[in-house]
Order: structure tokens, then sequence, then C-alpha cells
């Protein structure tokens, strides 16, 4: 694999006596949509803050393609776009303004790209209205657009989902994706809704009281792992009886619908196992467990017994 | 370099972008237009008498009217007897240093507007006062800095651009009173010398320079205040507060100074020194011992503090 975009290295954060960062290790590599997950409260701001600088880092270290954000702050940060908690701008200008003034502040950002990335965020329509009259996924939009004039190698968004619609959703989804895929940028994605952001992440971590607790590769996982399988068949209580005496299958409910879950690998033999015994199959759905259960399970909210 | 260039740039545009500025422009247009009206209604200045080239035979025609005024009606007035005097004064030295007088004309109406000024202290404390502190209300502060620029060129950008937006405001005063000067008054002489009071008596001073010189002190004491506001809103990341302390400050500091005359020490305090333009007037400072040099000094070394101090904080706090 190719080198590191971000590394974060042995983070620590107190503030006060309170530890909100500890330990804190990983890395993200060029075109990677990393998904930082975790509850309210559990450090994704607080670790967000620490790698744009905006606030001091106890112990440990950010390195931006190969920038220390603590020693070489400016070389490190101009790698990065980032929107940290809300996609605040001024309100009184319009959103062209606000591009303008951010753009001022890096080098060499055109008024070509500046129209490239509003278009790129869709904001065409609406660019010369006050920031002040935008919706919340207007401001997403035109906080992703400032995020991404300079070109940035990583970009961090905090929550972006927050306050979409689900074709908002969709939409950011698709544009973190594009920048990823096409233009080989790093994105992180915060967020405290696992579902929201799934789809967009090639690599999770969980965080969870201001440790990371779990890190998981979304793409790798799918032919491993177990799945819930849904059955459509007749009749079914002899269904139940073939399914009993097969290994490593789990029957899960009888009443409503007849579920089980297996391997993955496991279901053509399920199938040609009750074609044999002359069930007729009119149905075999198969539903992954889904991320967010064992997110759940992980961060210990949602006890299943 | 170019990059504070681009940062002023943008500060000046927040600054500016905004309807309340350009409502404090009008209030200085209608604070001149006041000042022009209450000069013609309380026939507070004499706007009607000019002299000819033949002015010496004109002024000493004048000084015997004031005279005779005096005697006439010097026992139900009390008042005639030293205004009439001072005007004598006057009178005699323009006859006496052979100074031509010109009566009141745009430039006088200028040097009379310098109270105007304190509206240009009020603004600047405004805008010194928001100006760090705003970007933390409206949460832009985080977008600001992570940004490939120091902290210290940020906060040196935003002190610039005060600075700049006082003189600015500044200049738009004079220019509006110089007009307006023009238009009522007419001008006889691009820079007629004029009569004024100093410590050592009656001088004279061409009117540019007095003009640039007793502006130039309302300047000072501005960027003094300005430079405590902004003090108190890169610390305090309060704009009311900020305002409010040197609204207060404003107001008070001089008064103070002057009410505790009495100890050595108060010659060090900020407010004691930073009207320069009394060691220019028969009052002089609040104490014998006090220098132009010395009160220099003490602006300077409290301007050093208030800037390292808003440095200080704004460079090293966390951005929550
Ligand atoms: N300035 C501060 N002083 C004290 N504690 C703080 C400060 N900032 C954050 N914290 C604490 O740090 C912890 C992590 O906060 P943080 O904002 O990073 O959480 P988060 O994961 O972003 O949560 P959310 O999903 O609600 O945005 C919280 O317990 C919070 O109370
Ligand atoms: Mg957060």
């Amino acid at each position: 694999m190719s080198d590191a975009t971000m590394k974060v290295i042995d983070l620590h954060k107190d503030i006060g006596r309170k530890q909100i960062i500890r330990n804190l290790n990983f890395e993200i590599h060029p075109g990677e949509v990393f998904g930082f997950i975790g509850p309210n409260g559990a450090g994704k701001t607080t670790t967000i803050r620490m790698m744009v600088g905006l606030i001091g880092i106890t112990k440990g270290d950010v390195v931006i393609k190969g920038h220390s954000i603590k020693k070489e702050y400016r070389k490190a940060i101009s790698e990065v776009g980032a929107i940290v908690e809300n996609p605040e701008m001024y309100p009184f200008m319009t959103g062209w303004q606000n591009l303008k003034h951010f753009a001022r502040m890096s080098n060499g950002i055109t008024d070509e790209r500046i129209r490239e990335v509003i278009k790129l965020v869709g904001l065409d329509k609406a660019i010369g209205t006050k920031v002040g009259k935008y919706s919340l996924g207007m401001r997403q939009r035109l906080g992703i657009a400032q995020a991404l004039l300079h070109s940035p190698s990583v970009l961090i968004l905090d929550e972006p989902t927050n306050g979409l619609d689900p074709a908002g959703i969709r939409e950011i989804r698709r544009y973190i994706r594009r920048l990823a895929v096409e233009e080989n940028v790093s994105v992180i994605v915060s967020s405290h809704l696992l579902s929201e952001i799934e789809l967009m992440c090639d690599r999770i971590g969980i965080i969870k009281n201001g440790k990371l607790i779990a890190t998981n590769d979304l793409n790798e996982e799918n032919d491993t792992d177990t799945a819930i399988v849904n059955l459509d068949v007749n009749p079914k209580e002899e269904a139940i009886k073939v399914l009993r005496t097969m290994p490593n299958i789990e029957v899960l409910e009888t009443v409503d619908r007849l579920q089980v879950q297996l391997k993955r690998d496991d279901i053509p033999h399920l199938v040609t196992t009750m074609v044999h015994r002359d069930i007729e199959v009119y149905g075999v759905n198969v539903t992954q467990t889904t991320l967010e259960d064992r997110f759940l399970e992980m961060i210990g909210e949602n006890v299943i017994d | 370099m170019t990059k504070l260039f681009d940062l002023v740039r943008n500060e000046l545009a927040k600054i500016y972008v905004l309807k309340s500025t350009w409502v404090m422009y009008l209030f200085l247009v209608a604070l001149v237009i006041f000042s022009l009206i209450m000069n013609t209604v309380t026939d507070s200045v004499d706007s009607e008498t000019t002299y000819t080239d033949d002015w010496e035979t004109e002024l000493q025609e004048e000084n015997q009217t004031l005279m005779e005024e005096i005697e006439t009606e010097g026992e139900d007035d009390p008042f005639i007897e030293s205004t009439n005097m001072t005007l004598i004064e006057e009178n005699t030295y323009h006859l006496e240093n052979d100074i031509r007088p010109y009566g009141y004309n745009a430039g006088t109406f200028v040097l009379d507007n310098l109270f105007t000024t304190s509206l240009v202290s009020l603004f600047a404390i405004i805008i010194a006062g928001g100006i760090v502190a705003n970007e933390f209300r409206w949460g832009t502060i985080k977008q600001l800095l992570i940004r490939p620029i120091s902290r210290s060129t940020i906060l040196l950008s935003k002190y610039i651009a005060v600075l700049l937006f006082t003189l600015l405001t500044l200049l738009f005063l004079i220019a509006t009173s110089v007009i307006v000067g023009l238009i009522a008054y007419g001008l006889p002489a691009i820079n007629p010398e004029i009569i004024v009071n100093r410590p050592e008596g009656m001088a004279s001073n061409g009117m540019l320079s007095e003009i640039f010189m007793q502006y130039g002190f309302k300047v000072l004491n501005i960027i003094v205040l300005a430079t405590f506001g902004f003090m108190i809103s890169s610390i305090f990341r309060s704009s009311a507060l900020a305002i409010g302390l040197s609204m207060f400050l404003m107001f008070v500091g001089t008064t103070a100074a002057q009410a505790l005359a009495q100890y050595a020490w108060s010659k060090y305090i900020l407010f004691a020194n930073t009207d320069l333009s009394v060691y220019f007037t028969p009052y002089g400072p609040i104490r014998e011992e006090m220098t132009v040099g010395f009160s220099v000094g003490v602006i300077a070394v409290y301007m050093v503090i208030f800037i390292i101090a808003s440095w200080a904080v704004f460079t090293k706090r966390d951005v929550a």
C-alpha cells in the first residue's frame, strides 16, 4: 500500500485533569474514505481539532504528508481542507464572497477553480445569495466547497450529514466517493450514526470515551462474514427439521418468517440441500448483519439478550 | 508579505460589506451638517466679517468698536470684557506681526469640528472590539485559522485593518468638513497663518499644519483606545465587553486621571498622557513635571503591553 496521507500517532489530549483523548493511532491512505464513528462526547471533534491545529496536542502527533502539525503547521495544514463541527461562514456575505475570502488565504486559487468547486457541490444557483439565507444543507455544501478550494490531500468533515435529508446525504456520499476515486483524496468523515456514512466509507474506526476501540475494513469483510437469510419455503415445518440437522446453521426465527444465520459461503449448499429434500424454495433473501448492529454491540449501548 | 496584503483586504472587506459601517459614515456627515447648523442658528461664530487688502485699518477700527462696547455695555454684561479683550489681543497680534486675517472660512470650520472626532473614536472602538470577538461569535474563527497562515499574521492583519479603518474614517470626516466648510464659508487663502494659543502665549501657525497637528493628536488618542478594545476583544472574545470597557475609559479616563492629579503616580496613568494637545495649549498636562517625551513614552509602553497581551492569548489558546 502507498504511503499514508495522514498518520495519527499516539495522540493524547487532556483538558484540565480530564483525559479526553487517549492513545489514538491510525493511518489514512490516498483515495481512502475513513469513517470516524463514536457516540456523542466520544472525542471525534476533539481529535479533528487536534488534526487541524485548532487545539494543542498533549502528547503524540499528527503527520500530514510527512509534515508534523505541531512542528510544521503551515506545510501540514496546506494539505488539509476541513469543516470542524458546523459549516460556519460569514452570514452577511454571499457564497461567492465567502469562497473568495478563503481563497485569498491560500496560494494560487483562481476564480476558475472557485467556479469548478461550486459546480462540484452544486451551488451554482445560490452562490450570489447571502449565506444567512442558506438552508443547513446549502451551508454544508458551501462548507465542503470551501474545504476543497486548495485541492487538499486530506479532507476532514466533521458530521457532514448532520441536518441533511436522505437526498442530501446521498449526494454528499456521491461527491465524497468521487473525490476519493477520481482525485485520490483521503477523506475522514465523522458521525455518530454509522448507517449514514457506512456506504461512503472504505474503513471505519470506532471511538469511545476517547479511545479507538476498533477499526474495520468494510471492503474485505463481505465474503468472510456471516449472513442472515430469510427463507420463503414450503412446507415450512419440513424445512425447519432439515435445517436443524445441518451443521453451522442457526435458526433464528420460525414464527413470522423463517430466518437463519450461517456463513455466507454456505448459502449455495443450503439451497441445494433444500432442493434435494423436495422442499419448494420460493425465495432466499440475504441480509447482511448490519455494521450498525455490531457497532452498537461494541459501544455497548444496545445489549441483545 | 503579499499574503498580509490579501488578509488585510479580507478584513476590510468584512468591515465595509456591513451596512452598519455605512450607517456610521452617514452619522459623520450628519454631525458635520449639525455643526454647520449650530454655527448658523446660534451665532456662535462670526462668519460675516471679512477683510480686504486694507486689513490693518479695518482691524484698528474693529478694536476701537470693541473697546467702546466694553465701556458702554461692560456694566450689564461682565463677560463682554473678557471676550472682547481676547479679540483685541488677537487683532493686535495680527497687526504687530503683520499677519493678514481672513475671517471665518472652511479651515476654521474644520478646526472647530475637532469635537466630531469623538464619533470616530466610538466607531473605531466598535470595529476594534468586534474584529476578533465576532469571528468567535460567528464560529468562523475555525475556518479562519485552518489556513497556511500563522495566527500571528492573522492577528496582525486584523490590527492593521483597525488602524486603516480609523485613518480612512478620519480622512472621510475631515473631507466632509472641508467640503461642507467650502460650500458654507469658502476659502480665501489656501494656507493662511492663523493665531493659536500656546503655553507661552499667542503664536501663529499655518492653517494646514494646525489642522494636521490637532487631528493628529486626536488620532493618537483614538488608536490607543482602539488598541485597548482590540486587546480585550482578543483576550475575552467578547465584543460587548471590549466595546463597553473602551467606551467607559473614553468617557471617564481623562477625568479620572485629572481627579488623581495630586498623586505623583497619576502621571503613569495611560489617560493622563493620551491627549498630547495639552502640551500645546495654555492648560498644560495634569502634572507640571510631565513632558511630551514622557507622555509618548508612557503611551508606547502601554501599547506594547496591549499588543503583546493580545498576541500571547490569541496565538496560544485552544480554539474550541
Ligand atoms: N473545552 C473543553 N473542556 C472540557 N471538556 C471538553 C472540552 N471540549 C470537549 N470536552 C469533552 O471532551 C469530550 C469529547 O468531546 P467531543 O466534542 O470531541 O465529542 P464528539 O465525539 O465530537 O461528540 P458529538 O458527537 O456530540 O459531536 C466530551 O466529553 C466533552 O465534554
Ligand atoms: Mg462533535
